[in-house]
């Protein structure tokens, strides 16, 4: 929508993802090129490889020392430092009588068909955790509120614990925040250099285990994302050139440094959060509404799904066994990834996973000392990958050792050979994923048969039709670059935030006088957050939702009010938006019920002018195979075509069976499927007898 | 048909993922906190003979899939395509529901105009009718008692809802609405099951399909015997008790003769006590039970967590149990709180194979849940205001390798806990405290898990509390291997006040505006000996709260002083406790505390062997009678929440002894010039 002109003064953006492996980066220019480039991820210095990435792209752009640049960079050191339980060194303050909210967290042991199951290591020990006499009630009312000998004697106990961070987390704060900040203030009185979080800050909703644990989360990874963002904007300060620096968050949006830096817990999920962007962009430029990603990997798959053109959200995922409440793009795993391995069991059935041989060893026919097959053995054993030609002809495979291994698994399981077992393998691990794929549709009350899957991941374009089959979805659009996907959804994220108020259970009667307010007080925290966040926005839209349940139900119902309903203040308006979703998801209303509203939700975003990406020449001719090789499909050997991925242009048609080749993945299309090239790129599949069957 | 294990494998995921979906769908319609909080129902794909063959694995009741569909079938004769079959009545369902707010539903699943499959589902429901709300009440002596009874019968015909079965539930309950929510999600849930089954049988074909079924079965019973071969051969005897049934003092015994054969498994409970007139008794039907296998499927799952959650799992396993006793109640004993007695059949499967396996097997763990009700004053429009404060449990068991979880139980029992928040905001109630119950739980060189504590004021006079599934205050969860026992449970009304008094186990107490009441749970046992349990490890444990520092030098012999151990102090102290020890020789392996040992010292197995076979051989209503009489003298002398006095328990046993010789002379006889004539 931008002219050229305007275009001229349009920031460089460069998304970023750093991985555990590889840092990603996609650089899109107002003049319409685009670069995409890799760095090897550091551990000991993650800021090193972003830095270098970015100065070598800035250099190859050639720009003018002026031009203004955003960086929009997704990290997951938040995310390893709690799966890793590496975070801060945390204290936690709770009301006199609570100590116990983490170690009982919500009563389930997770491995509870065990009988020597333990219960987990809490988020922080007990030790840590101190009481105070400060107590609101269920309306926010002040109730016990600490002596300021009592503050000392807090103080006192804090600096016997030392800590790097200090969470507070009162019961009902959710309510009124008051207290929580007065606590709050009084420990940075004392210690100015203990980054402090309020709970009720961070995310005032009612429960006090997952509250809490949002405020200890954010507590955790504050230090460690405060060093590493004051190193990196260091780094790029140094360039000289106007740099502004942006971080992804969960919810596919991206925040400012500082709000990031008062709220670190947001951005936790951003690199799978990132390649929903992505492929939201994609399957809009291809005019798909309904789909779901498919992100397989070494170790998993995970899918998000997309509805209506915009990716679920979720507000109850985990990280590492805690749950996570504030929205997140709803990023689900649903089982093997390329790195799973292949067992038989005692009587004689095979399974697929959990355990995965990662990158290292790997696969058996990686060489590097894996003797258990793999799905990715598979994959070479049946022909689908090619050894001389995997990544790009950077890795030798030994395509021997994978068909070795796989014997020994068809003699096992009454196969002939390696590619039956193989075949089998991938068969039982498919199922799986179609199985778990159904459950996560089901639960949205989606139709496996509208769906268009858009696989990425090394894996994920290899994998993808056998899963489009066995869940009868309606194709598959394999997007441009694949490998860096993440890393353009970073480039493409608009600034976004989400923001809620818990108003406890309010009946019906009593909302009118609670909700608008709300509402009003959110819009106006957003707005002020928007303007402090200082990015250059086309627009700015708001989204207002509600927490609702029939009287009775515990389990809360996300429903989306449309704004006439809002400025009208029609609470019929509302009761019948949550009807209408109830019967929408469930087949059912219950409008003899009465209606309850526990949270009041607000989204705000600010679109960013859009990136223009290149678009493929359009074919003149069929596209010209690089050769054939057999593959086994479906109990026979078939003789596939070979074609390089870069040799395809728009409008391109390739019938299966076919194998399309690129550095870093293979799309596989058995028959009778049959794709054709999008001109952005994108590789669209469906099954060819569609209409037919 | 024989199906190849690539395509077993592959319906085998298809049926758990089917009856898994079916779950979560039924948990997310539901209506009730039974469903919501409590995750109490569950649902099955269930074969033609009534077996169940898949059962969901991370959602609603763990376990039930061992249950038997084939009587309620049975008993409604003719079904048709859209049908559904319900029931909640114990003893006509032959046990597939064991008390009656169990309302479970069978749906026939057809194929090409006959039955392949069936689809099952169940909810306890918030209220059934009966002497109390909510249905279930200790007090209750007999099944008529507790709520409505609904035979096997057709809820719905050719898809649509039978109105007048409709109106006879509704009628018959303080909660129509929340049941027929209920139940019209467990429908739904149903029918989703019968479209997941229909397209099973697309994908593959119905040959494939019904070959499945079988094939899945033997399978897990294949595997499962693989993981019973673990436990060695021979023949293990344990038993346990609840304090009491509420209406008298009187223990309830529940006794296991466990033997082992090369991964079979045969339970018989000979022994046990007699069925009561209150509603601790569990019907079974006679018949091998989920309610009764649920240790023996967590053993299973613990040596082979891949094992798939079906019917075949049992199949090494079989079960005798006496009719008209705790664990094969005749009609119409009442069963409301049948679930304490499941958790003593866990204890003593527990305890049987801890004799088995010393290493392995974790120490007693806490065994209740209690449900903690509050239940506040009518409002001006007649209506009470009634909620869940917290679901309790205690803590888990010890065992060599490490300790117990904390105010969690390990095992099948797996219940969440409310936000204290959500509870203040349903409820006029301020919760004063919930947390670990310091030094509950058993001292060992592996520590019995901490139990919980819970204080709460409500802000109405004339609150009640109701307890329901309170136990273990008088017998304790017991410590293995020298491992010491955990703490008793324990309730009192305003704690630390001028008036704190103990209420002991209850049923229900009415507390005024500004009281208090404190339930404390008890901790799981201990294992081994707690003088070799790391001082570093105990030092944790006093830092973080769980064992206080006279806990520690008085049981772990660890002297800690200013946030440390005092290495020499400790090592004196754990000599002189090692010497003091060698004049007290005897140390079994299992430590089940005071009041155990004195009841044990005069209520020897013998002697309540005899009692139990004395008794099952008169019929019910004489049976009833008859026990009374034996047991008056004891009655006489010992009382709830008091603790047993050696000696007139002796004194009593005398009484006892001369009583039951009376009626051995009464029962055997007969039998015996019978047994002659012939």
């Amino acid at each position: 929508m931008n002219d050229a002109g305007e275009g001229s003064s349009q920031a460089v953006r460069i998304g970023i993802d750093a991985g555990g492996t590889f840092t990603d980066f996609v650089a899109a220019f107002p003049d319409g090129r685009v670069l995409y480039h890799k760095e090897p991820s550091s551990s000991i210095d993650p800021s090193e490889p972003v830095d270098r990435g970015i100065r070598l792209l800035l250099d190859q752009a050639e720009l003018s020392p002026d031009h203004p640049v955003l960086i929009v960079h997704g990290t997951t050191i938040g995310l390893n430092a709690v799966l890793q339980r590496k975070g801060a060194k945390v204290a936690v303050v709770v009301s006199r009588g609570t100590r116990d909210i983490l170690e009982f967290e919500r009563g389930r042991l997770p491995d509870y068909l065990n009988l020597l199951a333990r219960k987990p290591e809490p988020l922080v020990p007990r030790e840590r955790v101190i009481e105070i006499d400060a107590r609101l009630d269920a309306q926010g009312e002040t109730v016990r509120s600490p002596s300021r000998e009592e503050m000392d004697e807090l103080c006192d106990s804090i600096a016997r614990i030392d800590p790097d961070a200090v969470a507070v987390s009162l019961i009902n704060s959710y309510r009124n925040s008051f207290l929580e900040e007065e606590i709050g203030a009084a420990i940075r009185k004392r210690f100015p250099n203990i980054l402090v979080t309020e709970s009720s800050r961070v995310w005032p909703e009612i429960r006090e285990y997952e509250r809490s644990v949002v405020a200890c989360l954010n507590a955790g990874i504050h230090p460690l994302l405060n060093d590493y963002l004051n190193t990196l904007s260091t780094r790029v300060a140094s360039t000289g050139r106007p740099v502004a620096l942006q971080l992804t968050t969960s919810a596919g949006g991206m925040l400012s440094l500082e709000s990031a830096r008062e709220r670190p817990v947001e951005t936790m999920l951003s690199g799978p959060a990132s390649g929903t962007i992505a492929a939201a962009r994609l399957a809009a430029e291809v005019g798909v509404s309904e789909a779901i990603t498919f992100d397989m990997g070494g170790t998993s798959a995970d899918i998000a799904i997309l509805s209506d053109g915009r990716f679920e959200f979720t507000t109850n995922s985990h990280i590492g066994g805690l749950p996570l409440i504030m929205p997140v793009v709803g990023v689900s795993s649903i089982g093997a990834g390329g790195g799973s391995i292949l067992t038989v069991d005692s009587a004689g059935a095979l399974k697929v996973g959990p355990e995965s041989a990662g990158s290292d060893p790997g696969p058996v026919a990686y060489g590097r000392g894996g003797n258990k097959p793999t799905l990715t053995d598979c994959y070479i054993a049946l022909g689908i990958i090619d050894p001389a030609d995997f990544l790009g002809g950077r890795l030798k495979i030994d395509r021997a050792a994978a068909e070795a291994a796989l014997a020994v698994v068809a003699g096992k399981i009454g196969r002939t050979d390696a590619a039956e077992a193989g075949q089998a393998a991938l068969d039982i691990a498919t199922t799986r994923m179609a199985t778990e794929l159904f459950k996560l549709l089901a639960l949205g009350g989606h139709d496996p048969s509208k769906q268009m899957l858009i696989p990425f991941g090394g894996a994920g374009p290899t994998h993808a039709i056998m899963l489009a089959e066995e869940a009868g979805l309606a194709g598959i659009v394999v997007p441009p670059a694949a490998a860096t996907f993440c890393a353009l959804g970073a480039a493409l994220a608009d600034v976004r935030r989400d923001l809620l108020r818990s108003i406890g259970e309010a009946r019906f009667e009593t909302l009118d006088r609670r909700l608008w307010p709300v509402w009003s007080e959110l819009e106006a925290e957003a707005q002020n957050w928007l303007r402090v966040e200082n990015v250059p926005v086309l627009d700015v839209s708001m989204e207002y939702s509600l927490d609702m349940r029939y009287a009775g139900q515990s389990h809360n119902m996300l429903v989306t009010v449309a704004e006439p309903i809002r400025q009208a203040h029609d609470l019929q308006g509302v009761a019948e938006a949550l009807h209408a979703a109830h019967e929408a998801l469930y087949g059912f209303r219950e409008t003899d019920d009465a209606v309850e509203v526990v949270s009041v939700r607000l989204s705000i975003t600010g679109r960013v002018p859009a990136i223009t990406l290149p678009d493929l020449a359009v074919s003149q001719a069929a596209p010209v195979p690089k050769g054939t090789r057999a593959v086994f499909q479906r109990d026979r050997w078939v003789d596939a075509q070979v074609f390089h991925r870069s040799d395809l242009l728009a409008d391109d048609v390739v019938a299966g069976p076919a194998v399309i080749v690129q550095p870093d993945t293979t799309t596989w299309l058995p028959s009778p499927w049959t794709l054709k090239v999008h001109r952005n790129g994108a590789l669209i599949a469906s099954r060819s007898n569609a209409d037919e069957a | 048909m024989k199906l190849d294990p690539v395509t077993l494998e592959i319906l085998a995921t298809k049926f758990a993922a089917a009856a898994e979906e079916m779950s979560y769908f039924l948990k997310r319609t539901g209506r009730s906190q039974y469903v919501k909080e409590a995750a109490d129902f569950s649902t099955a794909l269930v074969d033609t003979r009534g077996k169940f063959y898949a059962y969901p694995r991370n959602i609603g009741v763990s376990g039930f899939f061992d249950l038997d569909c084939g009587p309620t079938i049975a008993a409604v004769g003719h079904l048709e395509p859209g049908d559904v079959i319900i029931t909640n009545h114990p003893y006509m369902s032959s046990g597939l529901a064991t008390h009656l707010p169990d309302f479970n539903l069978v749906q026939p699943y057809f194929h090409d105009g006959r039955i392949v499959s069936y689809g099952w589902s169940f909810v306890h429901s918030a209220d059934v009718g009966g002497r109390v709300p909510s249905s279930i009440s200790p007090s209750n002596f007999e099944l008529f008692q507790e709520g409505m009874l609904i035979p096997p019968m057709k809820l719905v015909k050719r898809g649509e809802m039978n109105k007048d079965a409709e109106g006879f539930l509704r009628a018959n309950c303080r909660t129509p609405d929340a049941n027929m929510g209920d139940i019209r999600a467990m429908l739904a849930a149903l029918h989703l099951g019968e479209r997941r089954v229909a397209r099973i049988i697309a994908q593959h074909g119905i040959d494939t399909f019904e070959a499945a079924i079988p094939g899945v079965l033997s399978y897990t019973a294949v595997k499962a015997r693989e993981a019973f071969r673990s436990i060695p051969d021979g023949t293990f005897e344990f038993w346990d008790y609840i304090d009491d049934d509420l209406v008298s003092a009187l223990p309830l015994r529940i006794r296991l003769k466990l033997t082992i054969d090369d991964g079979l498994l045969h339970l018989d409970f000979t022994g046990s006590d007699p069925q009561v007139q209150a509603a601790y008794n569990l019907p079974t039907a006679g018949k091998r039970h989920s309610q009764m296998t649920a240790w023996l499927t967590s053993y299973a799952l613990t040596r082979d967590p891949t094992l798939p959650l079906n019917s075949g799992m049992l199949e090494p396993v079989t079960i005798y149990t006496e009719r008209g006793s705790l664990l094969n109640p005749e009609f119409p004993a009442a069963v409301g709180v049948r679930h304490a007695i499941v958790h003593r059949v866990m204890d003593a499967t527990n305890g049987a194979l801890a004799q088995a396996l010393p290493d392995f097997m974790p120490a007693g763990c806490a065994g209740i849940i209690i449900p903690v009700v509050l239940a506040e004053p009518e409002d001006s429009n007649g209506r009470r205001n009634v909620s869940v404060v917290q679901p309790m449990v205690g803590g888990g068991g010890a065992h060599n390798g490490g300790d117990g979880a904390d105010g969690r139980h390990s095992g099948p029992v797996n219940i969440g806990n409310n936000p204290l928040e959500t509870t203040e905001a349903n409820a006029d109630v301020t919760i004063l405290s919930y947390a670990m119950r310091i030094d509950s739980g058993g001292a060992g060189e592996w520590r019995g898990g901490s139990g919980a504590e819970l204080t709460f004021s409500p802000h109405q006079s004339g609150s009640q509390v109701l307890g329901r599934g309170m136990d273990r205050f008088r017998f304790v969860p017991w410590g293995l291997a020298g491992g010491l026992p955990g703490l008793a449970a324990r309730t009192i009304v305003n704690r630390g006040r001028p008036d704190e008094h103990e209420v002991g186990k209850l049923d229900m107490v009415e507390l005024q505006a500004g009281d208090t009441i404190t339930i404390l749970t008890p901790g799981g046992g201990g294992y081994g000996d707690p003088l070799k349990r790391d001082p570093q490890r105990v030092l944790k444990d006093v830092r973080g709260g769980f064992v206080s520092a006279e806990s520690a030098l008085r049981d772990y012999g660890v002297h800690i002083a200013d946030d440390r151990v005092d290495k020499s102090a400790t090592t004196l102290r754990r000599s002189e406790m090692v010497a003091a020890r060698a004049r007290d020789p005897e140390r079994p392996f299992f430590a089940f505390g005071r009041e155990r040992d004195v009841w044990d010292a005069v209520f020897d197995d013998t002697l309540l062997s005899r009692i139990s076979a004395a008794l099952l051989t008169l019929p019910l209503g004489a049976r009833t009678v008859a026990r009374r009489v034996l047991w008056a003298a004891l009655l006489a002398v010992i009382e709830r929440n008091v603790p047993f006095a050696p000696d007139a328990l002796a004194h009593a046993r005398v009484a006892v002894e001369r009583e039951l010789a009376l009626l051995e002379a009464r029962v055997v006889k007969p039998a015996l010039l019978t047994a002659s004539a012939a």
